[in-house]
């Protein structure tokens, strides 16, 4: 082993296998990290980048148990012999989701956590806080609870309690995974100054187009636990298979050759389209003191739309949408539903029209098998047995799990049980459908493929989703709403709503390459489309 | 639903004092309260305890749940403990006594005859309960609503719980409020699916059993929340060794004074109970 104290981080053939599996979730890693050195590494959803990063701060293998193979060194001092208390002070750790590793419930006891646990001197950490609180430009947070944050508050938050325990190396699990476009962009910025202010940074994402505009010093590409691309970031562009990860667009485009891939659009709304829900006068507020959270809503969903719901975090979008399945009731004005008011409607009522397919598929799942959970829906409507029995069927085939109809949901992967909570929502044959981000925890791929089998689904009257995606809206609408503080800032078609830049800026909405790609080529296409199909047009 | 707990600074009388002498008060009136079924000693303990509530400044509609929450248990402990089946658990009731009420009942299709007599004893004991569960509720009830929750953890450590568990105390509050998120978002979810909860019938394990579309999916959340805790916990050294706790309390001369009066009454009411034997039930003959 190389004893090279001025290496952060050093890691020579590391090989994993945890006692529970069968093979290595890691082969072979060999890695060298600078001071100050931002390392991106990217793969798709179990490509055992999580793996690594807990054999780098010894969860792996104190809390996962498992054989390790290889070298792992921090400063030139093997992982294995350091204490728990020696290297959480070297290595700090931001998991991917803030929310689940926030333990105080207030800002400045949650920052101060790990010094208390170092049994560091009472002063010395009131000081040290409110340092980093300074440094991370979050001191009004200081008394605040911390349930109340917002996500990327909550992130800051956080990452000051990793901070304050001064680590050289920080390890980033998909830290932009939970956040909506400007805060991502504000996080991502914020880990550059801390690598540009001397500290190691390791961050795994698979939003690699965000990350690479704070120009990581170098990216790793892994996949099946073995690392295929280690380098600088423009030869990874060059080298790995598109569409595993999500790739700028102008390296798309440039990368394939015209009429390779198939396009998929959304379809044309009808002319003379019918309306399916109506939102008139809409006011709402969660208690009679709080703030008007919607604002005077007015629209309608007519058939054949499909329509992205944008806006920023806190906006009203998923309260909009609750509002039309009559979860919330207007605190004035009214919802109509196939032109009955909400209010005269049970939410089972209007379950039977309008599916909603909430965000995360662990909060709805809990039948013992695939089957048994799609049943639930139709049988809470009373469709009688041998209907419930197709549709679960045609459900179970549109999502591609025929296979799986056995299986327990809960012991499904997160992308299958995503895709077991939309089939859930389908076999009610609603002709509605609703959805709440439906592509968070998903890689690329998984959500290409499942998006275009919803889009060309037949029996919706109308697709609405909640996205904080642009290239999703951009792709898969035909109908862009776009949302904040409680008001529709503008309703149209993409090709309208997102070429006015002011409008975006005032909105919150970050242009994507695609979109740039998109606005230039616009006088030859006509309308918004995929990379993959913007190709023919170049 | 959840107990929210809304805490809010008041500026108090009863917030002045150290979490931990409040909590060696409420612990000292309690186990006073517990050895007496004697209606004079028992008004001096709820005079105390009521006393507590308006010093705290709480409102009736902020604590309009907790209290009936507290009336209903107390109601129907009396109403089994002592109207129906008389006695009470003590035995301190005589049986027979002066009657105020009797009818006698015959339950049709088996013949059984129920004779049922309630005494002035059974009122009056009836009575000594019901100040029993009051003192001790309105007791208690006080505490989330003026104790800083950020205090939990360093006033169990103060009492002399070790580290971890005092820690646990403050891991509490933090997950309490997201709990009860989750659970709204899960029965919001169902409810978009067509489930009822209201609707929900039949007997006892059918019920549990529809119940699991709820259940199910927020309690495999907390587990796999609880998998990240541990790691953020372990990753930030938790448990290691002795902790620095970084909220401190200081105890005050009125802490002090309150200590000494606690302490004064629980050792009055164990001498009182145990070396003067007064403090049955009691009634006026």
């Amino acid at each position: 082993m190389r004893m090279d104290q001025e290496l952060p981080l050093y890691i020579q053939n590391l090989t994993f296998r945890y006692h529970r599996r069968n093979t290595p979730s890691i082969t072979n890693i060999n890695l060298e990290v600078k001071p100050g050195e931002l390392l991106l590494i990217a793969g798709t959803s179990g490509c055992g980048k999580t793996t690594l990063l807990r054999c780098i701060n010894g969860l792996a293998p104190r809390v996962y148990s498992g054989d390790l193979t290889g070298e792992i060194a921090i400063f030139g001092k093997s992982v294995q012999q350091l204490s728990m208390s020696e290297l959480s002070q070297q290595v700090g750790t931001l998991l991917q989701d803030p929310e689940r590793q926030i333990v105080s419930s207030h800002v400045f006891n949650e920052v101060a956590f790990g010094l208390e646990n170092l049994a560091v001197p009472r002063q010395r950490i009131i000081y040290r806080v409110e340092e980093t609180l300074e440094y991370l430009k979050i001191s009004h947070l200081r008394d605040r609870e911390t349930f109340s944050l917002s996500g990327g508050e909550k992130q800051k938050v956080a990452l000051a309690g990793i901070l304050v325990m001064q680590p050289k190396i920080l390890l980033l699990d998909e830290p932009l995974a939970s956040l909506d476009p400007v805060s991502a962009a504000d996080a991502l910025q914020m880990f550059r100054k801390l690598a540009d202010d001397g500290i190691t940074i390791i961050m795994v994402e698979h939003r690699v187009e965000d990350v690479l505009a704070i120009h990581p010093d170098r990216v790793m590409y892994m996949e099946d636990g073995q690392v295929i691309y280690s380098g600088d970031p423009q030869g990874m562009l060059d080298t790995i298979e598109i569409n595993r990860v999500k790739l700028p667009a102008e390296v798309v485009v440039k990368r394939l050759t015209p009429g390779s891939f198939p396009s998929i659009c959304p379809p044309a709304p009808p002319t003379d389209p019918r309306e399916l829900v109506r939102f008139d006068h809409v006011n709402f507020r969660y208690k009679p003191e709080s703030d008007l959270v919607l604002k005077d809503v007015n629209f309608s969903v007519r058939q054949g739309d499909i329509i992205a719901i944008l806006g920023p975090n806190g906006a009203g979008k998923t309260t909009l949408v609750k509002h039309a399945i009559g979860l919330l009731k207007p605190t004035r004005g009214t919802v109509f539903l196939e032109g009955k008011p909400t209010q005269q409607l049970s939410v089972a009522q209007a379950a039977a029209t309008l599916g909603y397919v909430f965000q995360s598929p662990s909060q709805m799942l809990f039948a013992p098998t695939v089957q048994e959970e799609l049943e639930f829906g139709p049988k809470n409507l009373k469709h009688p047995p041998e209907q419930i029995q197709q549709n679960v069927d045609w459900a179970l085939k549109s999502v591609n799990l025929l296979h799986e109809r056995k299986s327990p949901p809960l012991a499904l992967s997160f992308g299958q049980q995503k895709r077991v909570s939309i089939a859930a929502i389908l076999a009610m044959r609603s002709r509605i459908l609703m959805m709440d981000e439906p592509t968070t925890g998903q890689d690329y791929w998984n959500y290409l493929s499942f998006m275009d089998a919803i889009i060309q689904m037949p029996g919706f009257d109308a697709i609405l989703f909640i996205t904080h995606d642009l290239d999703l809206a951009l792709i898969y609408s035909n109908r862009i709403l776009l949302f904040k503080d409680g008001q529709i800032m503008a309703d149209g078609r993409p090709e309208e709503v997102l070429s006015d830049t002011e409008l975006l800026r005032s909105t919150h909405v970050l242009p994507t390459s695609l979109l740039r790609l998109n606005l230039e080529l616009l006088p030859r296409t006509g309308r918004f489309m995929r990379a993959e199909a913007l190709v023919n047009y170049l | 639903m959840l107990v929210s707990f809304s805490y809010r600074p008041r500026h108090s009388f009863i917030e002045r004092f150290d979490p931990r002498a409040r909590w060696i008060m409420s612990l000292a009136l309690l186990f006073s309260i517990v050895l007496f079924w004697d209606i004079r000693i028992l008004s001096f303990f709820f005079v105390l305890s009521i006393l507590q509530v308006f010093l705290a400044r709480l409102t009736w509609q902020e604590t309009r749940r907790a209290w009936l929450f507290i009336l209903v248990l107390s109601t129907m402990m009396i109403l089994v403990n002592t109207i129906i089946t008389g006695g009470g658990t003590i035995g301190g009731v005589i049986s027979g006594g002066k009657p105020l009420l009797q009818f006698q009942l015959k339950i049709p299709v088996t013949g059984w005859i129920i004779h049922y007599v309630l005494t002035r004893e059974r009122v009056w004991f009836a009575l000594a309960q019901f100040l029993r569960i009051i003192s001790i509720g309105s007791l208690f009830l006080v505490i989330p609503f003026t104790m800083d929750p950020r205090k939990y953890g360093v006033t169990f450590r103060g009492i002399g719980l070790p580290d971890k568990l005092a820690f646990t105390m403050d891991l509490a509050f933090r997950f309490i409020p997201t709990l009860a998120r989750d659970f709204q978002i899960t029965l919001d979810a169902q409810r978009a699916r067509g489930y009822e909860v209201e609707k929900i019938e039949g007997n006892l394990f059918t019920r549990i059993r529809r119940m699991a579309p709820l259940f199910v999916p927020v309690t495999m959340n907390a587990i796999l929340a609880g998998e990240d805790i541990t790691n953020a916990m372990d990753l930030r050294c938790f448990g290691l060794k002795k902790r620095t706790w970084v909220e401190s309390l200081k105890y005050q001369e009125i802490d002090y004074l309150m200590i000494g009066i606690s302490i004064l009454i629980l050792v009055g009411s164990l001498l009182l109970r145990f070396v003067f034997h007064t403090g049955d039930f009691w009634f006026p003959m």
